[in-house]
């Protein structure tokens, strides 16, 4: 796992929790899960989340808890509430029942809260949402000169750590629209990382993708993931969520069906529904 | 282009079959015929003396002679501003400083022309013609350009009051004539507002034009803002930037050059429909071309005046067009 990291000078733009020099002594991503787990270091946790679109239920009581550097994959087939429900994590959706806690902060109906956790948290969108106007350097830079008061000239630095990160430095003058859909999704990735977030929610990032560029985004996520980023990503990408994920949780009309390890969801499921699902995907 | 390409041209485009050459014959003869009697019109029929002894009239009015300097310093003003912008639109390196610069002459602009605070006043019954009409249309623009946002925002509020006000303002706006705002702002802001406010009758005609312009801008901002995909709002939000930053930042940024075309022709409606306040008395372009049109000297000059006139409305019609096509390309 060490032989991943690839950009020292940038682990300062993460999270300050976790020490990730450390990470080169660590073998396996089940140590450091075991680490972690030990250290109680829970990141979001989300009890009984109901959702209602009128009268249509589309969460039906959702329980969920990542802990700090974990990776959790959610699969799912189309209208079982996945992208609703990591959607209530940066309350993008709103939620009627049940209780989400990032980061030691409850989302509730104040507004403090609502920006507080939308500051600890980044996200990645299916359709990339680049701001069309501003260049990708202006795109990254915005919400850290906007919310975190930074220095134009910091913020800049930082984003061209950032950029150097995913690996698209020579593009920071280009407008998104000049950009290829991989490496809009990457500005998309460094826009987010940009805020220093603790948790980074992942959209279906690459089902909007051309196929010869899903690979570059999902190299770009599992280096994020060898660094230590926790991450909840909703995809249909059995390679990655194999390769990379801690958890695999499968939802279905709007309830957890299955959640395991990786090589226990892939091999031994125990559920009808999740058996019947796999089979049509793999 | 030599001789064959010419023919080959000619051939393709006005003769390529025989009822096309039949059109083209007709409206070259017409063409010719219509160019011949309009400039032997302007040049031998026409007298022109109407214009050459008006010529202050329809440009300042009875702008006192001794304040002309204060207007040639603002079109000084207006032209070293505009060279620079130019300069920095065509170099496309932006300038945070214009914006600020432009806003800080315009008011210096009012203030030199208007005169007080230092300088001696000239009673705006002394700006007319062409001065009055441009500083009607530009203040009245100016305003209604900020006005008319909010109201779009306000359309769109969560707020019951907020968005039921502004729907009230822009349907009532939009269904009078622009004639009967300007009559109902003379005749009836003097009886709403308290006896100690007066206002003259060209700010009452600014008023107007600005109370009016800015419910049509209002749906032509609601426009650009409903054409921004409701992604961007996501994704500021996601960022952690709060509503205002959100629409400050990234959708009107983006929903204002979306409607740019629409903006800039209502500007040019809103600049030619300054005409109609010399319906309730006051002496811009128009109004001055009908006080000189009764100097019994010109009492029948009426082709002279008005073509005159059309050309002055034209020209800052067609400046306006050209800014436009170039903002859009920025």
């Amino acid at each position: 796992m060490g032989v991943l990291l690839f950009d020292v000078s940038g682990f300062s733009t993460f999270g300050k929790s976790l020490d990730f020099f450390d990470l080169t002594t660590k073998d396996t991503k089940e140590e450091r899960k075991e680490e972690s787990m030990s250290m109680q270091d829970v990141v979001i946790v989300a009890e009984n989340v109901q959702k209602w679109y009128g009268k249509f239920q589309v969460l039906r009581g959702v329980s969920l808890t990542v802990h700090r550097g974990e990776v959790v994959v959610i699969m799912g087939p189309s209208g079982s509430g996945k992208s609703t429900f990591i959607r209530t994590f940066n309350a993008l959706e709103e939620y009627q029942q049940g209780r989400i806690e990032i980061d030691g902060i409850v989302l509730s109906d104040d507004l403090r809260n609502i920006d507080a956790v939308r500051r600890e948290v980044g996200m990645v969108f299916q359709q990339f949402n680049l701001f069309p106007h501003l260049t990708v350097l202006d795109n990254i830079t915005l919400a850290p000169i906007w919310v975190r008061k930074w220095s134009k000239a910091k913020a800049n630095e930082v984003a061209m750590q950032l950029l150097e990160r995913v690996g698209i430095l020579e593009q920071a003058q280009k407008y998104p629209g000049q950009l290829s859909g991989g490496q809009q999704q990457r500005v998309a990735i460094a826009r987010a990382l940009a805020m220093q977030p603790k948790v980074m929610l992942f959209d279906e990032p690459t089902s909007a993708l051309d196929p010869e560029m899903v690979r570059e985004v999902l190299e770009t996520m599992k280096k994020l993931a060898a660094d230590g980023m926790t991450m909840v990503v909703v995809t249909h990408e059995v390679g990655f969520a194999r390769e990379v994920a801690d958890r695999v949780i499968f939802m279905d009309t709007g309830v957890i069906v299955e959640e395991a390890t990786p090589t226990n969801f892939f091999q031994n499921p125990t559920q009808e529904r999740t058996r019947k699902f796999l089979s049509q995907i793999l | 282009m030599n001789q064959n390409q010419i023919i080959k041209w000619l051939r393709k485009n006005l003769f390529d079959t025989w009822y096309n050459s039949i059109l083209t014959i007709v409206c070259v003869f017409l063409l010719v015929w219509g160019a011949k009697s309009i400039f032997s019109w302007i040049l031998f029929i026409a007298q022109w003396k109407v214009i050459a002894v008006n010529l202050q009239l329809f440009l300042v009015g009875r702008y006192p002679e001794q304040m002309y300097w204060r207007l040639w310093v603002s079109i000084f003003i207006i032209l070293g501003l505009t060279s620079v912008t130019i300069g920095s639109l065509v170099k496309k390196i932006p300038n945070r400083w214009l914006p600020l610069a432009w806003a800080i002459s315009f008011s210096v602009i009012l203030w030199l022309i208007g005169g007080g605070l230092g300088l001696q006043a000239a009673d705006s019954n002394l700006w007319n013609g062409l001065l009055l009409t441009l500083v009607m249309a530009v203040t009245s623009i100016v305003i209604s350009f900020p006005l008319g946002v909010l109201l779009a925002l306000g359309r769109q509020s969560k707020l019951f009051v907020v968005r039921n006000f502004c729907i009230l303002y822009i349907e009532i706006v939009r269904g009078l004539p622009l004639i009967g705002i300007l009559f109902i702002a003379q005749v009836m802001l003097p009886l709403v507002l308290p006896d100690d406010i007066t206002l003259d009758r060209v700010l009452r005609g600014i008023a107007g034009l600005t109370l009016f312009s800015a419910a049509y801008l209002a749906e032509n901002v609601r426009g650009g803002l409903q054409s921004i995909p409701r992604g961007q709002f996501e994704a500021g939000k996601a960022i952690g930037l709060n509503s205002i930053y959100i629409m400050l930042l990234i959708i009107l940024p983006q929903a204002l050059r979306a409607v740019i075309p629409a903006l800039v022709g209502q500007f040019i409606g809103l600049f030619k429909d300054t005409s109609l306040l010399s319906i309730v008395g006051l002496l811009e372009l128009t109004g001055i071309s009908r006080s000189i049109l009764a100097q019994p000297e010109f009492l029948n000059r009426y082709a002279e005046v008005y073509l005159f006139v059309g050309l002055l409305y034209w020209v800052f019609c067609y400046s306006m067009s050209l800014v436009s096509q170039r903002l859009e390309k920025v």
